[in-house]
């Protein structure tokens, strides 16, 4: 190769370089769901399917509102188990695997910042937590649907002598009020919200963490402690109350580091009929913007030093 | 006017990367003051026995670890630049891949980091898939490649960005004859094709074959450097190899050296062929049997 020909080579490279590129981000991010989904993780479906199908004849007893309360606290329920578990147990088996199998040599020795494979990765996992809350939805409200429709159904045949039509009106009124409601996908945005918060903790774990049973149990922790924070911050720091630039900053501090789930579990009163205002929902994506923009950049000032 | 500079495919300057033991004061010394330069279109050979330093060396030059000390930089550009790997293929030693995708997905994945487009990795695959000998299994997982196939993906994963400066550590580590020889031909057609190469090995047959010029790292240090002839030729010894020889011209060369008084036969008798020749004739010439058989 000629002098000229090298000179060029270093032009070229500064060139052609991107120093961020959405493309690359949605190649790791890719991969990332593709690594998951055929790691068979949806088989989970199967599990939740029998959760939900066996929560209708567990409790045949009750009144239909406790029946279809009990259906929609078990899907729930079942929907935040399985979206938080993909989020933390999926980001702490993926990145440590990378650097223990040094699969992680491959892709950064090829232009691809640091930062990106971070992001990417994380998308990856945020994507497949949406992909299975939109599949475990459809489910839910499949089963919502036609489990209305039979009480309905059933409520109108004991009544003796035949249902006048106001009876009937009033029965599906009350019935479909416990039934498949718009405010059910808020719920689900909300459990949605709440993964990507704790994908983003494992995130920030996984770049310090040794090894992947480290990542899940650290994260899994401020899970739990992330329940309680606003308590604990309730109790130490009362509202309307003054407190010192210390205490500021060491509520700030904990704030960060456990962010506030609690805030995210609006299920509860969308089970019971209560109506959830769009200022909390757009407060809930703001929320969960925050703790995704400084778990990322956290993540990556350990990252971007980490010897490989 | 002054002579253009030209700047080299790698070029290491005093490098030194020292490894705190962690709780613990005392520190690893894993490179110390290594310099060395790679021109363009050159094939090196860093040897070296194992923990020798020449990993540590390929990664600080491929921005994975940062230097203690002393400076890296790939076609001038610091290896702490994310822009400098923008033209480098880089094989790790024993590299594992996701084994969950198929060798063509592979070749994509890589390719779209290495921002090729659509068509290109299309066409770029089906290539080096050619190339490295693994078309008949571009549909199959990774999970149930061998290890000479891994290696060979690895090595295709490494040029799917047409990269002009390749970086192959312990290349044919855990490859039968067979496999390490596809290697060593790609090696030599990457060099006839203008591509730098820098490979690291404990295998000397391999390196004396392939490289142009060696670079000898013990416990941190390249303690000799040059190009290959030089370093290996014995100064005092002259080597005459004779094909079909008739014993009395061998006779006459004897005589002829004892009359001397200063030279001295030190062997004579016939050439070995190495074992590893000996194996790849055996077994193409049964791979051939049994294809005429069929």
């Amino acid at each position: 190769m000629s002098a000229d020909k090298v000179k060029s080579v270093k032009e070229d490279l500064v060139l052609q370089h991107k120093l961020f590129s959405l493309s690359r981000v949605w190649a790791i991010a890719f991969n990332t769901f593709t690594q998951l989904v055929r790691m068979k993780v949806f088989y989970f479906m199967l599990i939740f399917s029998v959760l939900i199908i066996g929560a209708n004849f567990l409790f045949l007893n009750f009144t239909f509102e406790q029946e279809l309360k009990i259906l929609k606290d078990v899907s729930f329920g079942a929907m935040t188990l399985f979206a938080s578990i993909f989020s933390i147990v999926g980001t702490a088996l993926l990145i440590p695997k990378d650097i223990e199998d040094r699969t992680l040599y491959t892709i950064l020795t090829k232009p691809v910042p640091r930062f990106e494979y971070l992001v990417g990765k994380l998308i990856g996992i945020i994507f497949l937590v949406a992909v299975s809350l939109v599949l475990m939805s459809f489910l839910f409200f499949a089963v919502l649907y036609f489990r209305q429709h039979g009480i309905l159904a059933e409520e109108i045949k004991m009544i003796r002598g035949g249902a006048t039509d106001a009876q009937k009106e009033y029965l599906k009124e009350t019935i479909f009020a416990q039934g498949v409601r718009p405010e059910l996908i808020l719920g689900v945005l909300a459990i949605f919200l709440k993964a990507a918060v704790a994908a983003g903790v494992a995130l920030v774990v996984s770049t310090f963490a040794s090894s992947t049973l480290f990542t899940i149990i650290v994260s899994l922790v401020v899970y739990f402690i992330g329940h309680a924070q606003s308590l604990a911050l309730e109790y130490y720091f009362p509202e309307g109350q003054m407190h010192g630039a210390l205490q500021r900053f060491i509520a700030g501090i904990v704030a960060v580091v456990f962010p506030n789930l609690q805030m995210f579990n609006i299920f509860d009163g969308i089970i019971t009929g209560q109506s959830i205002s769009t200022t909390l929902m757009f407060r809930l994506i703001g929320l969960t913007g925050f703790y995704l923009t400084i778990y990322s950049m956290i993540s990556w000032i350990l990252f971007a030093k980490k010897e490989l | 006017m002054m002579a253009e500079k030209i700047i080299p495919a790698v070029q290491i300057n005093n490098l030194t990367k020292i490894f705190p033991v962690p709780f613990r004061k005392e520190k690893v010394i894993a490179v110390e003051g290594l310099s060395l330069r790679v021109e363009a279109g050159e094939v090196y050979g860093l040897i070296g026995p194992n923990g020798s330093g020449k990993s540590t060396t390929m990664k600080v030059l491929l921005g994975l670890i940062s230097a203690t000390s002393g400076s890296s930089a790939i076609f001038g550009l610091s290896s702490s630049e994310t822009a400098s790997r923008g033209s480098v293929g880089f094989l790790p030693e024993n590299p594992y891949f996701y084994k969950y995708l198929t060798g063509a997905e592979t070749l994509s994945f890589y390719g779209k980091l290495c921002g090729l487009s659509r068509r290109k990795i299309k066409e770029r695959t089906s290539e080096l898939l050619s190339l490295v000998d693994l078309e008949n299994a571009r549909d199959r997982r990774l999970g149930g490649y061998s290890k000479g196939m891994l290696q060979r993906i690895g090595l295709a994963q490494a040029l799917v960005g047409d990269p002009r400066l390749v970086v192959l550590d312990e290349p044919t580590a855990g490859v039968d004859p067979a496999g390490s020889r596809k290697i060593r031909d790609l090696i030599i057609e990457l060099k006839q094709r203008g591509i730098s190469v820098i490979l690291s090995s404990h295998l000397l047959e391999q390196v004396q074959e392939v490289c142009d010029r060696v670079g000898i790292i013990f416990q941190g240090k390249l303690i000799k450097e040059g190009k290959l002839e030089e370093l290996i030729e014995i100064e005092s010894q002259t080597e005459i190899i004779l094909e079909h020889a008739d014993p009395k011209i061998l006779d006459q060369i004897n005589k002829l050296v004892q009359a001397s008084e200063e030279t001295r036969l030190l062997r004579s008798g016939k050439p070995k062929t190495t074992l590893e020749r000996l194996f790849l004739k055996e077994t193409r010439a049964e791979s051939e049997d049994v294809r005429k058989d069929a």
